[in-house]
């Protein structure tokens, strides 16, 4: 079930919601948020809720084990065997096939690739599941004594299947007792129109163009066409992925959670290591906190640790070497910025720091687009010609003014023109009137056009879902 | 003292004055988003009850197709997530008001911008092909890069008509499956133009099917290419030239390998009456003037007799949207329809259908009645669908026997072709069954006709001739 879709908004959301509203004890609440969230993950995994279930209960004894031999050996053990599990689970299910091609084309070998459907958002809620008993084991969280509370906390569906990885500890204390306040309410609804708006007005519609370019076979596309079509992809991925995650942010905050921010505009960066502190927020810091601990380089070879951060990166994206090309490529810039050392990087002028950023961005988006190997490297001749293709064509002229509303609405709502409106009128009471009333009006068309547009979704799921 | 108390009492005064008014601002706040959240849960709550209660609709008539049913249930269908899926798709796809909603969709996204010169564009770049061989090479025949006809909507769902010419048939063509359309369209001054990739390669895998034909049924037998061109041949403007192949220099490029097969000349035909309605605006069809026309080059290299314009019975409708909205979605298409226009012939004629599988046979009508027909599927007056083989035999005495081996291109040469031919026989290559050689030779004809048009010739129908001649 993808929260873009008529059936979750105008079905599963609020009887869900309805049957929430009208219990009035936490211990209901939960027991109705476990069982909303199983049966939305088992809708589209009937087999695999049980793995999630598994999951979690593996990890809450192995929790528990941690809290009964804390100093000892034991605490160690438990949290090494249940990191060793969770990877293995993700191994098995994510990149089994993967490996297996791998060494059938290293060693010339003819294994059988075994055909693993990627369970939907295994990504995501392993890393939730990592961070819980990774914490209780370094004493940041308590461990939690009841299991159902930890499954509601791994199951919780609007966070399950695409983020935000949610740490336990930003909502260890909202399982045990949260409420719903009207601000809740207020912005919690506020903020799932706008990712809803954000998915399928801007992102559906702009993957639409991308697909009209890059569909087919790409080297007749020409030099211009190329650059324009991947510079539409990263606004494309950008609103489906900060929508998923808006929604899911809004999502929770109408039951009382309040997740951390996931994307802080990352256009407006000055730099690739600052896109990447803006970027998918809740992974970048997970591997900064989880993986950058781990001392396999040892501490003085921090480079050796960044590469490892982007290779994963990479890989976490997906089975397949374009994602990892593509974590290393980020990789290398970075390291390129460390050497150069934020002193000298300041002294470069914005604007050509800017033009750097955007395209080291822009053609990392490319790589992420093309899984096929041999289309990616039609992509890079294609950038600079080298395809036999023209230089430009009535294709980009004609597709651009077709859409040059929705471009420009993609292109300003990337930066924080939303938010300067709302800061600059809550300085005039006025103004702040004004803003709450057409609030009001943005809201509920927002929501009618994406609804009517959802009528005509043949273009739809979510792109984090396959990760 | 008093002044001083005083100045304290009224300095108390605005402060009090000021709280209430800041309590006063908060409380209007406060009210505004109790407002907003209201309106925006029952927005949800007034939707989600209307789709739960009111009536689905079942087919759509726009797309010509039946909508996702609800999925029947077994156990393997649920484990593999099939079954859910199939409730989300029904709940997704049979929204009440589905097909005016689908209007709404296409004018919200004919205000994401502007046309540029009058033209908009729509679905995936074709790749055009703009090598021609020098020598004849043998194609590969698992090569997709060649297939130009990518879409986006292809729909697994069956079609739907009104009206069929038995209860029999229950499939009529969808041309996204069928390969004569290609989903790049262009539309320009409120007509859809196809944009034409092209292949040399399948061109010349036509050729030799069509000269294989020949070959097999011998020189008692007269056999025609009409590979048929559409719009984008005459009315894609001289700007945008460079987003289509070009038909001419394909049809040109089979005719080349033509061998003992005479070529039907129906780009000429058809330019000589660029001016008329030849072509529907909103239709991947052509027209049946159009069809006249082209089988009025057909009858003269076929050197039979061939009906005036004037001995038929002209029918016009109004109010015609064709495939091209369906597929292109676009507003100007939806909101400017054009007139439909069918010629009856006159003269005297039985016709009679079988199965594709030549197991079963039925009277039938070989022109329906509008009446009974959705007007996106006006083009199915002709023969009703695209599937069956049908036979007409006429009031003509001159010997000849006629079969016409096409795609729904050739459904509109046939009524123009009653006061020609003796007996007429229809097959569809897509459909065809039975092998196509002996069914012709039992049948006795004298002459056989190809007709297609550009997108099937050199697209991914190529192959289904091969098919049928030898299945």
């Amino acid at each position: 079930m993808v929260f873009s879709s008529l059936f979750f908004l105008y079905f599963f959301l609020p009887v869900c919601v309805i049957f929430y509203a009208a219990s009035k004890k936490i211990q209901t609440r939960n027991f109705i948020l476990i069982a909303f969230s199983l049966f939305f993950y088992a809708w589209g995994e009937p087999l695999c809720v049980y793995m999630l279930i598994i999951s979690t209960a593996v990890n809450y004894l192995l929790g528990l084990i941690i809290e009964v031999n804390r100093g000892r050996f034991g605490a160690k053990a438990a949290v090494f065997s249940a990191v060793a599990f969770n990877i293995a689970v993700l191994g098995i299910f994510k990149y089994s096939g993967f490996i297996v091609e791998n060494i059938n084309s290293i060693f010339g070998l003819h294994l059988d690739v075994p055909d693993i459907k990627l369970p939907i958002g295994i990504s995501f809620y392993t890393f939730q599941i990592i961070s819980y008993i990774v914490d209780c084991y370094w004493e940041k969280v308590e461990v939690q004594k009841s299991f159902s509370k930890l499954l509601m906390y791994v199951s919780l569906f609007p966070q399950l299947v695409a983020g935000p990885i949610v740490r336990y500890s930003s909502i260890e204390s909202e399982i045990n007792s949260r409420r719903t306040t009207l601000d809740d309410l207020y912005a919690g609804i506020s903020r799932m129109i706008i990712g809803l708006a954000k998915k399928v007005i801007i992102s559906n519609n702009l993957s639409m163009i991308v697909d009209s370019f890059f569909g087919s076979d790409i080297k007749g596309i020409s030099v211009v066409g190329t650059w324009y079509a991947v510079i539409i992809y990263a606004m494309q991925i950008y609103f489906d992925f900060s929508g998923y995650s808006d929604m899911a942010i809004g999502l929770g905050r109408i039951f009382g959670f309040h997740f951390d921010e996931n994307f802080n505009y990352p256009f407006i960066c000055k730099d690739v290591s600052e896109f990447w502190q803006r970027w998918h927020i809740s992974l970048s810091t997970f591997f900064r906190d989880y993986l950058l601990y781990i001392p396999i380089f040892g501490r003085r070879r921090k480079y050796g640790g960044l590469f490892l951060v982007w290779f994963c990166t990479g890989l976490w994206h997906g089975a397949s070497w374009n994602y990892v090309i593509w974590g290393l490529y980020f990789g290398v810039f970075i390291f390129l910025e460390q050497l150069m050392g934020k002193k000298r990087m300041r002294k470069i002028p914005v604007a050509v720091r800017h033009i750097y950023n955007k395209i080291v961005i822009i053609i990392g988006f490319g790589i992420f687009y093309f899984e096929d190997m041999g289309r990616l490297g039609d992509f890079f001749k294609n950038l600079i010609g080298l395809n036999g293709n023209s230089f430009a064509d009535a294709y980009v002229s004609i597709s651009f003014s077709n859409n040059v509303f929705l471009i420009t609405a993609a292109v300003l709502f990337c930066f924080p023109a939303a938010k300067l409106i709302n800061t600059l009128s809550a300085k005039h009471p006025a103004a702040a009137y004004i803003a709450s009333v057409s609030k009001i009006a943005v809201n509920i068309s927002l929501l009618l056009v994406s609804s009517i547009l959802l009528v005509d979704a043949t273009n739809n799921p979510f792109l984090y879902f396959r990760f | 003292m008093e002044q001083q108390n005083d100045n304290f009492n009224i300095d108390i005064e605005i402060k009090r004055k000021k709280i209430r008014k800041r309590k006063k601002r908060w409380l209007r706040l406060r009210l505004f988003k109790i407002i907003n959240v209201v309106s925006c849960a029952m927005v949800f709550l007034v939707i989600a009850v209307c789709m739960i209660l009111m009536k689905r609709p079942e087919i759509s008539e726009i797309e010509n197709r039946t909508l996702a049913k609800w999925p029947e249930f077994s156990f393997k269908d649920y484990f593999s997530g099939k079954y859910t899926a199939g409730i989300e798709n029904h709940y997704n796809d049979t929204v009440p008001g589905r097909e005016n909603f689908k209007d709404m969709v296409a004018s919200i996204r004919g205000c994401f911008g502007v046309k540029s010169d009058e033209a908009k564009i729509h679905g995936t770049i074709i790749k055009k092909d703009n090598k021609k061989p020098e020598n004849k090479v043998i194609p590969s025949e698992t090569d997709e890069s060649t297939d130009n006809t990518q879409h986006t909507q292809e729909s697994t769902e069956k079609p739907v008509t009104k009206e069929q010419p038995t209860e029999k048939k229950d499939n009529w063509d969808d041309p996204a499956v069928e390969g004569e359309i290609s989903n790049n369209i262009l539309v320009y001054k409120n007509r859809g133009i196809m944009l034409y990739g092209g292949s040399y390669e399948n061109g010349e895998t036509y050729a030799d099917s069509v000269n294989a034909f020949k070959n097999d049924l011998g020189d008692d037998v007269n056999v025609y290419s009409m590979v048929c061109p559409t719009p984008v041949s005459y009315y894609l403007p001289e700007k945008y030239s460079d987003l289509s192949g070009s038909e001419k220099d394909n049809i040109k490029h089979i005719n080349s390998f033509l061998s003992g097969v005479i070529p039907v000349d129906a780009y000429s035909a058809l330019m000589n009456h660029k001016n008329e309605d030849i072509f529907t605006r909103t239709d991947h069809h052509w027209s049946q003037l159009g069809a006249y026309y082209a089988a009025e080059q057909f009858a003269k290299a076929a050197d039979v007799p061939f009906a005036e314009l004037s001995s038929y019975e002209k029918e016009k409708r109004s109010g015609y949207v064709g495939t091209l909205y369906g597929y292109s979605g676009d507003a100007d298409l939806k909101n400017n329809p054009e007139d439909f226009v069918c010629y009856r012939p006159k003269n005297k004629y039985e016709t009679e259908y079988f199965s594709t599988d030549l197991s079963e046979q039925w009277e039938g009508s070989l022109m329906m009645d509008l009446d009974r027909l959705d007007p996106v599927s006006w083009y199915l007056v002709f023969m009703g669908s695209d599937t069956q083989v049908a036979h007409i035999k006429t009031d003509v005495n001159n010997g000849r026997k006629l079969a016409v081996i096409k795609d729904s291109y050739g459904n509109a040469l046939i009524p123009c072709l009653t006061g020609s031919f003796e007996e007429i026989y229809v097959i569809d290559m897509r459909y065809f069954e039975a092998n196509a050689v002996s069914y012709l030779q039992e049948c006795g004809i004298t002459d056989l006709l190809f007709a297609m048009n550009t997108f099937s010739a050199t697209g991914s129908n190529y192959e289904c001739l091969e098919t049928i001649r030898t299945q």
